[in-house]
């Protein structure tokens, strides 16, 4: 039943408006539409989810789904639209996803989160969401965050690994950074990442990381 | 020569797990993410799997799932990662892995819990 009045509610703003232009269901039908997140019946719920993305305030509710969700087709529904949506409060909560217990809900936030950065993350939600995850007590969640960065092309990108890297006291965060840092690094990271090895200098890993970083670095100014 | 799969996303921690395993005499091959590996795993025999769990496309709880829903013969698996949480060791576990060690792992523990796996401790 939710999704013949899905349909319907498609058909009309369909007709009312000519093809291409953009269109907004009123606030009832989006009321409708995030109230179908909710069926029994998989089909419908990714209905739903597709239909909202001509609701600009739909976000929370479709992160507060993916959170419940089991059908992974309704999953990947919800993620391609918050995508889509690029709404900050949304992206907010998507990252909230990184505290999860469930595994692929987390990576799933992850990609989704590396996605919009790609994508332009016209709002610019992503820098200062991962930025204040950097400060999240969980070591994980920072972890996680800086995972995030790997495809976000801002311009304080480094500046934070290098922040993570002088000042975190978690060896995995620091790792994470470093992994990064091998990528992007640049000149500036040089003193950070032998005060590093320092910090940690019985730990192989972070030896391994911040002397490989060092090399690509070196090479890289070298050219 | 045994053969280790190390399926992981992060090069850095792939060239790392590596470099320890083939200064121990094994041969190793890489999977960027539990997609790679299985497809890996249909194609060649592996005696011992160094798996992630955090990986985009498929996590590593998940291509331990799908090793054993496809019936792919399960090597021996050690399980890595940053969490140091019970929740995902005990997760790790049900997945179908033998071993769970948290990053970094060192050197040496590394190679003693490979050797284990293998039935090869004390060499």
């Amino acid at each position: 039943m939710a999704l013949l009045r899905t349909k319907a509610v498609e058909g009309a703003v369909e007709k009312a408006v000519p093809p291409g232009a953009k269109t907004f269901p009123g606030a009832a039908d989006c009321e409708e539409l995030t109230a179908g997140l909710e069926s029994s019946n998989a089909t419908e719920r990714r209905q739903a989810a597709r239909d909202l993305m001509r609701c600009p305030n739909a976000g929370a509710a479709l992160v507060s789904r993916l959170k419940r969700e089991q059908d992974l087709a309704v999953r990947a529904a919800i993620l391609t639209i918050l995508i889509r949506l690029d709404d900050p409060a949304a992206t907010a909560e998507l990252a909230d996803c990184l505290r999860s217990e469930d595994v692929a809900l987390r990576n799933e936030a992850i990609e989704a989160l590396r996605e919009l950065a790609v994508a332009g993350d016209r709002s610019g939600a992503v820098p200062p969401v991962l930025a204040c995850l950097l400060a999240d007590p969980d070591p994980d969640v920072r972890i996680f965050a800086v995972n995030v960065m790997e495809s976000v092309s801002h311009p304080d990108v480094e500046r934070w690994l290098i922040e993570v890297i002088e000042n975190d006291s978690q060896v995995n965060v620091c790792a994470a950074s470093l992994e990064l840092l091998c990528e992007i690094g640049t000149e500036a990271a040089v003193d950070p990442l032998v005060r590093v090895k320092t910090r940690f200098a019985s730990n192989a890993f972070i030896q391994f990381a911040a002397d490989l970083a060092l090399k690509r670095i070196v090479e890289s100014d070298s050219r | 020569m045994k053969r280790v799969l190390i399926v992981d996303d992060a090069a850095t921690v792939r060239m790392y797990h590596r470099g320890i395993l083939e200064s121990g005499g094994f041969a190793v091959e890489e999977a960027l993410n539990g997609i790679e590996a299985l497809e890996k795993a249909l194609e060649a025999n592996y005696d011992l799997l160094l798996v992630d769990i955090n990986m985009p496309r498929l996590d590593g709880f998940g291509f331990l799932k799908e090793m054993r829903r496809q019936e792919i013969p399960q090597p021996p698996a050690i399980m890595v990662s940053t969490e140091a949480a019970a929740r995902d060791e005990t997760a790790a576990y049900r997945a179908g892995a033998n071993c769970y060690l948290v990053k970094p792992v060192r050197p040496s523990q590394l190679l003693a819990h490979a050797r284990l796996m293998l039935g090869e401790a004390g060499r």
